[in-house]
Parts: C-alpha cells; structure tokens; sequence
C-alpha cells in the first residue's frame, strides 16, 4: 500500500539561514579557545574596565576578566543547556504524547490529566520558589526541574499527531496484516511523527534557553561555578554596567543571545513548513509570485476579450473555453480543460461528474472566486454579453449575488458562525440596494426566508442553532434574496440525508420557477440530477466530454462514458445487470495525450491514446468529444459481457458514482 | 448556566489549590532551611555566640520548627487572610507589605504595556495575513519573528544606554522621582509626568518586542480563517474586500488570540520580574528579584502565589468571557 510519508520537499532558505546561524556560532566558540589562554584570560588578572584594545579585544570587564574570552567560553554553555533541557523535555513529551496517542483511554486520560494540571502552574513561579531553596544547584539539577514543567507542550502537539496517524488508511492495513501494536508504532507511526519531534525539539530548546536564562539572570544559579551567557548579563545588571557606559560588555553577550535565538526561529519555521504546509504558500516570495500571476492571468484574459465573437443573443451564461491550472508543487494540474457550454434564461442544466473531475473548480472560477493555488488562466463567461473573466473588480462584486449568484458546496460552513443569519443577509442587501428603513430591510429579510420556508425568526439565530437542511436553506435563502438571474448550486445537498435532499432540491426548484432563473445544478448523483435538470454537462478530468438535452443522454448517451454512467444507474423497469466503470479516473498531472478516459473506455482505438478529441456536434443541439464522431451517428452498443466479469471480479456495483458517500 | 458558573469557580480554587500546595511541598522536600542559610551568612560577618539559640528563636518566629502538617495547614491559615508571614532580610516587614506596596506598579506597567502591544501587534498581523494588502508588508514577517522571539528584556539595556545613558532624555531606573515632585510643589500633574517618564522606557521595551508574537499569531489565525468556505460565501455575496476583512476575517480569527490576551494579563505578575529588574522598577517583579539575590525564600514564595492566584484568574475569566464573544460557546 501506498504510505503517506511527509515531502521531501526542498530546503527553504529560513531553514537555511538558521543552520549557519547557530553553525557560525558553535564554529566560532569550537576554534576560537585555541587562540586562547583561558586561564589567563579568566582570572580577572588585567585591569578592570578597560575600553576594546588590541590586547583585549573587547575591553575587561569590571573584576579585569578578558570579555572576549568570556563570551567564547560562555555560549557553548549556553547552548548545551538549552539543549539538554530539550531533550529532556522533549523525552518526557514524546513518551507522554505517544502513549497517550497510541493507547487511548485510561492511559491518555492520565497523561492528559497530568499535563492540563501543569500547564495551570506558572512555570516560572514553581522553579523560584524551587530552585531557590537548593543550595548550589547544578545546572543540570536545574535543566531537569525546567524539563518537569515544559513537557506538556511538546506532549500535546505529539499526542495530536499521533492521533491523526492512527486513523490514516495504512496504519489500519498494517494492523490488519497483523502487525503488533509496537511494531506499528515504531514502523509506521514514529517516521511519520519526526518532522515534528525535530520542530518541537527546536522549541524545546528555545525555551530551555529562555528559562534557563531567566534564573540565571535573575540569581538563581550559583555564579562560582558556571560561566554562560545569563549570567554575564547577571553580572552586568549587579555592577551597574548600563550605567557605567560600558556597551562592550552587556553588547557581545545581548548579541549573541539575539542571534542564537533569532536562529533557532529561523529553524523551527523553516521546519514548520514540513510539519504545516498549509503556511507553505503565505511567505513574503510566495505571495508576490502569486499576485503577479493573477496579475498577468487577468492581464492576458482582458486581452483576449477584446476580440472575441459576439455573445450568444439566446443565452443568458455563455462559458467559452474555461481553462483553471492549479499550481503544485509537482507542477501545474489542469483541473478545467477548455470547457463551453451555455445557459438560456430560466434553463435549468445540471453538471456532472466525479469527484476531482473539476465541477466545483468550474463553478467558483465561473464567478471568478478561484483562490491561489487555483488560476483561471484563460476562458470568458458572457453573462448576458458582459465577460465576468475580464471585467473590472468592482463590477464583477455588483453583478456578484445580484445578477450570479452560487449555493457553495459546504453549506455547512457557508454562514459566519459568529454573526446572527439575518445580518448575513442584511449586509448583502445593504451593499446591494443601499441602506433602507428597518421595516423595509425586516421585510427583505422575512421574504428570503419565506422562499425557502424557513420561519423569520431563524434571522435571530447563529449558524449553530440550525440543522444541516436548516443552514443550507438559509444559504440558499442569502443566494436568492436578490432574485438573481444565474444561480450556481453546488452539490447543495451532498451532506443531507434523503429525505432532507429531496425537499431542498425542490424548494430549489420551486424557486427556479418563481424567480424564472437560470440555475447550473453540480453534483455526483446522476439519478438526483436527471430528475431536475433540462440539459445535462458530463465532466471526466477537466473535460467536459457530453453536453445534451437530459432525456437524449437519457436514451441513447454519445460519449462512452456517459452511457457507462446511465448504465450504472438501477430502475424500476428496465431488468438487467447494473454494470460499474472499471478504473479509476486519471491523475491530472502530467496527462498523457489523447482522450483522458482512454484507459477505461470498451471502444478505444490507437488514436484516442494519441489525439485529444474535438467537441463536436454529430446530432444538433448535441456536444460530443469523442473520436467515435463523426464516422458515427450514435454509440454502438456496450460491451455489457464484456464488462459485467470485471465488475464482478473487483466487487464494484454501484448505484450511484461511488463518492456519493463520501462526498468531494 | 448556574451549575457552570458554581463548577468553574470550584475549579478555579482546584488549580490554586493544587498549584500552590505543589509549590509549598515539593521545595521543602530539599534539604536545607533558608533560616539557617541566612543566620550563617550572617554568622560569618558578626559572630554570635549564642547561635543554637537565635536560630531556635527565629524558627519559632517563622514557624519552620513545627512539623511539615502543621507548617501547611498555618501556610493555607494564613494564605486565606492575605497572610505570608515575615521578610527573612527586613524583619518584621511582612511579604503582604512589601508585595501589596510594589502589586501597583506592576499591574500599571503591565497591563498598559500588554494592551499597547495587543493593539499595535494584532492589527499589524491582520494586515499582514490578508492577501490585498501591500506586498511591502511582507517583509515584516521575518522582523517580526526575530524581535517576537527573542526575550525582551534583553533589550531593556540598549534602551537604557541610548535613551538614559547616551541622550539623558529619560530616566533609567526607578517609578517616581519625589525629590523632582517635591520641588514642583507636589501636584498631581508633576507626579503623573514624573510615573509617565520612568514608565516609558520599559514600556516601550514590552510594547516594541510584544508586537511580534501578537502579530505571527494572528497572521496564523487570519490565514486559517480566510481558508473557511464563510469567506469565499462572503466574496461571493459581493460585499467589500474591506467588510469581508473586518466582520468575517478578523472577527473570527481574533477569538483565540483573545483567549491568548487573557493569559497574557494573568501572566502579568510573573512576566515582567527581568524587565522591571532591569529598569529597577519599583513593582514586585524587583521585589522577587531582590529578595532572590538576598535569599529572602518567604518574600519568592509570598510573590509565587500571587503569581499563580493571577493566572488562574485569567483562566477563569477566559471561560465566563467566551461564550459572550463567541456565539458557538454556551454556558455548559
């Protein structure tokens, strides 16, 4: 099976800059003590508070110690306590954080118990009172007493991923294949963790280092015998070395420090990259990249519009050759493909296809709100004869829910959960139609909501005091407040159970007829959708392969695969064998020429490994890409015997398009 | 809503229970006692003869000559009425006395420093989280992380040497001047400008290096939200970049920072003892510093709890203050 193991991906320059900071100063502190005659220098055998000379080449200080030799004993110290303190600290964190995440239950409870407890102690006042009761405590006495208090950090963060691991599909299978528990945990599970134990055991440092700091600043830690970095501010702040002008002394140590630290942060977020790659795409270079590529998209789409054709007269959403790329790591992925298609007012046409096929890639960069890494990076959409691709940006926000507007896929997460449904409403209306008299916005508001039989009240309440269907008709109540000419709905009643599917779809419909809009229905289920729709697009890997009227792909399907599609579908008259499509849909990186469906279709030839296929129209009123056109008028029968073994053979028979149950 | 309010508050006296019995037993399980630490030292530098018998009357003084049990049952007696016993060094000042004189000046100085930084560091980090502001902004991002990262109180020196040392513009230590307010007649104005004077230099320090950590943390936060399917509704609605902004971007993603500003306060008596040391700031963190270097094991202890009092009560305050700014929380 396939393991999902972090990306390598590559070295950034945070991560880079980090390593030769501390690099620097760990070289710095192992060569320098060569040159120099420690006890000489350490002593205090030169005259106090002399300036940087050639002899001393940043002064003494006050008790005549050499400060140069000084500061190259004290940072190694400093940093070895840091690191013992971390891994200290991070031992404890990943026993805790994996026993808890590995074993839930009882065991987790404990760990978690133990740990909340912790966190309410402030650290600082606990080791205080603590380590000021010891009488000349060791530094590393002192380490392990920071350790006790910092674990927990570390401990929840591995907890948590460890968590996440446990469900991941390849931990299961090596469970199944009879895997032992600590054969899974230290095979599968710990690889998958270090990235993150490296982060945490960078954060770990930094703290050990903080704290460590503070008590020896603050006098905690005997001054005899250690020398580091804390307490050569400590013996500043106690001989009134800021006072006394003597910057060479509290200068170099306060340096140093800000740049083993500035280091350490430069490693933990080059590392976070690895352990949170969301944050990946929001540096400074990032985000300028992709701001000049919107830029230059728009650019180019501007430019293409000035001398495109005419607008349909009929239509009232023309989409001419669409085209969104989603940027990735591993290179461009074309997502829509050069997909047409048109809409007359008040037509209902539904879109399908398979998850990951592009149909709600298609529908967000229709109202051109693709989000970087999506690009929309050619392609108009007239709406009523004005291109929404390349109008300015403060036309295309009025036409935005006043002309188009979309019912987005998770309406769950749709609303704002921290303001009350009316106002989400009311905002769109005062941007829209200026501001109006109380009665007149309540009214509004009270109307939406009537369209889609949810009481005026639910204006008074939060996105988390409704049910699922609930909140989507409150979505769908926003979408529609403004009597729109287009509605987009996508998916609108994928996570809805049937009954509650059923009536959305028709207060859905209903509303289509009342409002006489045109409305574009996306969605998986191709049973559900053929019951509401007039025209039918299928999508397969960007394309858009068939676009007709519902009862021609109904009855005799052009393209292979929507005939396969229909063919998947059970019915109450027809009795005969529901047949799958063998396969899997494509990778869409790095597609290889020719028909995308190609691999899975009965009828290929050679030509649809080579060539990608035209749309064209072997019937009228009829889209098809499909080599089989036009030498034929209709698809030849399938080869149901064919098929029906294979089906058989990989358990496959499915109802509806397989992620019907687990949603896009 | 009731049986909330009664089990959080049981709660809270839980933590302060647990955390301060932690911090009375687990130090007395150390060998040594600071009483006798300190009549050495003083021993050492003017001889007693009689020496068993003053460390016996000094124990009896402090205590320390009864039984563990009974020494923590007296340390809750006494905790109850705000009572931590005596100075070790300046007998017969009491820890209450010297904490009550210095707990102003730090909850001044504090809170007026962590608001500051909220303010000036959760703006700068909204703005540095939304994709349409300047591009310039960016580069703020790694100079935030730096000075955010490195311990602020470093920095109390540079600011002492340019501004007190260097330009003798403000003064470099200290909470007041009474001879300066004495001479000016000893108005309010004269004082007020004199506290203003020796607060702004530390303030600056805490406002200056505060600013990172809020702003990384709410750019994180804005980042995350700006990810939710509410907001490209929201783009999808049609409304202003800047309403979108405001009302679903940084509404949201302020939540948890607010839950962050919170502990922050609480942590205000523990975390400014090495800034206020620096300046030599009259507040409680100099109290601890001091009585550390002397020492003074009561005074550190007497200041723990007040330290441990004050978190707790930010914990408390962030769970009754969520559900009124956050709608999804009630009251359970």
């Amino acid at each position: 099976m396939t393991k999902k193991r972090a990306k390598p991906s590559k070295l950034n320059t945070e991560l880079i800059l980090g390593a030769a900071i501390l690099g620097a100063i760990i070289l710095f502190s192992l060569i320098t003590p060569i040159f120099i005659d420690k006890d000489d220098s350490l002593l205090g055998k030169f005259p106090p508070n002399v300036k940087p000379n050639s002899v001393n080449l940043l002064g003494t200080d006050l008790q005549g110690r050499d400060i140069f030799t000084t500061l190259v004993y004290a940072a190694p110290q400093t940093l070895q306590v840091g690191v013992v303190t971390g891994l200290i600290s991070l031992s404890f964190g990943t026993l805790m954080g994996v026993l808890a995440g590995f074993f839930p239950g009882r065991i987790d409870d404990i760990v978690r118990f133990i740990s909340d407890g912790l966190v309410a102690i402030p650290a600082i006042a606990f080791l205080m009172v603590f380590v000021a009761r010891m009488q000349n405590p060791s530094i590393y006495v002192i380490a392990l007493s920071i350790a006790c208090l910092t674990w927990p950090g570390s401990a929840r963060a591995i907890r948590s991923q460890v968590l996440t691991l446990r469900e991941r599909q390849y931990i299961s299978i090596a469970r199944s294949n009879g895997q032992k528990e600590l054969e899974v945990l230290f095979r599968e599970v710990m690889p998958n963790v270090f990235p993150l134990l490296l982060a945490q055991f960078i954060g770990a440092v930094n703290g050990g280092i903080g704290t460590a700091m503070a008590l020896e600043v603050l006098g905690l830690v005997p001054t005899r015998r250690f020398l580091s970095l804390g307490l050569m501010i400590f013996w500043v702040q106690r001989m009134g070395g800021v006072l006394r002008g003597m910057w060479y002394w509290w200068g170099p140590p306060i340096l140093l420090i800000a740049l083993i630290f500035a280091g350490l942060l430069f490693l933990s977020s080059g590392m976070n990259v690895f352990v949170n790659p969301r944050l990946a795409g929001y540096g400074a270079a990032a985000k300028r990249r992709t701001a000049a590529r919107i830029k230059e998209f728009l650019a180019a789409r501007r430019a293409a519009a000035k001398g495109m054709e005419p607008p349909d007269e009929d239509a009232i959403l023309e989409v001419r050759n669409l085209n969104v790329v989603y940027e990735t790591v591993e290179g461009p992925v074309k997502a829509v493909n050069d997909v047409s298609f048109s809409i007359k007012p008040g037509e209902r046409m539904g879109l399908i296809g398979e998850s990951g096929s592009g149909k709600t890639t298609a529908a967000t960069a229709m109202m051109r709100l693709s989000r970087p890494p999506a690009f929309i990076t050619h392609g108009q959409v007239l709406l009523e004869g004005r291109d929404l691709m390349s109008i300015p940006d403060e036309e295309l926000r009025r036409l935005r829910l006043k002309e188009i507007a979309m019912v987005p896929q998770a309406s769950m997460n749709a609303l704002n959960p921290v303001m009350r449904i009316g106002d989400q409403i009311k905002d769109a209306l005062i941007v829209h139609e200026g501001r109006m008299s109380r009665a007149a916005m309540e009214k509004r508001i009270a109307e939406a909501f009537g369209m889609v039989d949810l009481p005026a009240d639910v204006g008074k309440q939060y996105p988390h005091q409704l049910s699922g269907g609930m909140k989507q008709r409150a979505t769908m109540a926003i979408a529609v407040a403004l009597r729109p000419k287009v509605i987009l709905a996508d998916e609108p009643t994928s996570a809805l159970d049937v009954v509650v599917q059923k009536r959305v779809m028709m207060t859905l419909m209903r509303l289509q007829r009342d409002l006489g809009a045109a409305v574009m229905l996306i969605g998986h289920d191709i049973g559900l959708m053929t019951q509401f729709v007039d025209n039918l697009g299928v999508l397969y890997a960007g394309r858009l392969v068939e676009w007709a009227p519902v009862e021609d792909i109904l009855n005799d399907a052009l393209h292979p695969y929507s005939r396969m599609l229909i063919e998947s579908l059970p019915t109450l008259t027809r009795k005969k064998a529901l047949i799958g499509i063998p396969g899997m849909p494509p990778q869409l990186l790095n597609l290889p020429p020719g028909c995308p469906f190609a691999p899975r279709c009965p009828f290929v030839m050679d030509r649809c490994r080579e060539e990608m296929p035209e749309v064209q129209s072997p019937q009228p009123g009829r889209q098809v890409a499909c080599h089989l056109y036009p030498s034929h008028t209709a698809l030849p029968p399938l080869p149901i015997r064919d098929l029906i073994p294979e089906v058989l053979a990989e358990g496959l028979v499915p109802q509806v398009l397989p992620d019907a149950v687990a949603g896009d | 809503m009731q049986r909330y309010l009664v089990r959080r508050i049981l709660q809270f006296f839980l933590i302060v229970f647990i955390a301060n019995s932690l911090t009375f037993i687990v130090p007395r399980l150390v060998p040594g006692d600071p009483i006798t630490e300190f009549l050495n030292n003083q021993q050492l530098l003017n001889p007693n003869p009689e020496f068993e018998t003053w460390v016996a009357d000094y124990k009896a003084k402090f205590g320390t000559d009864r039984p563990l049990w009974e020494q923590y049952l007296n340390f809750w007696a006494g905790a109850v009425r705000g009572d931590f016993g005596y100075s070790i060094i300046s007998f017969p000042q009491t820890v209450m006395h010297r904490i009550g004189v210095a707990l102003p000046w730090t909850i001044g100085l504090v809170s007026v420093g962590t608001l500051l930084a909220f303010l000036f560091g959760t703006s700068m980090g909204a703005l540095l989280g939304w994709p349409d502001s300047p591009q310039m902004f960016q580069w703020f991002v790694p100079v935030l992380m730096v000075i955010g990262g490195i311990p602020f109180w470093l920095f109390s020196f540079v600011v002492i040497w340019i501004f007190a040392v260097e330009l003798g513009i403000l003064p470099p230590a200290g909470g007041i001047n009474m001879l300066d307010v004495l001479i000016q007649g000893d108005t309010l104005q004269a004082r007020v400008v004199s506290i203003a004077q020796h607060a702004a230099l530390p303030i600056f320090v805490f406002v200056l290096f505060g600013v990172g950590g809020w702003g990384l943390t709410m750019r994180a936060n804005l980042i995350m939200t700006l990810g939710e399917d509410y907001i490209l509704f929201a783009h999808a609605k049609g409304l202003p970049e800047s309403r979108i902004f405001l009302r679903y971007g940084v509404r949201n993603a302020l939540l948890p920072v607010l839950t962050a500003l919170a502990m922050a306060i609480g942590g205000i008596i523990g975390g400014s003892t090495l800034l206020e040391t620096a300046f030599s700031y009259p507040g409680v963190g100099s109290v601890v510093g001091a009585a550390i270097q002397q020492r003074d094991y009561f005074v550190i202890s007497g200041a723990a709890f007040f330290m441990i009092l004050s978190s707790a009560l930010a914990l408390l305050l962030v769970d009754l203050m969520y559900p009124l700014i956050d709608p999804r929380v009630r009251y359970q």
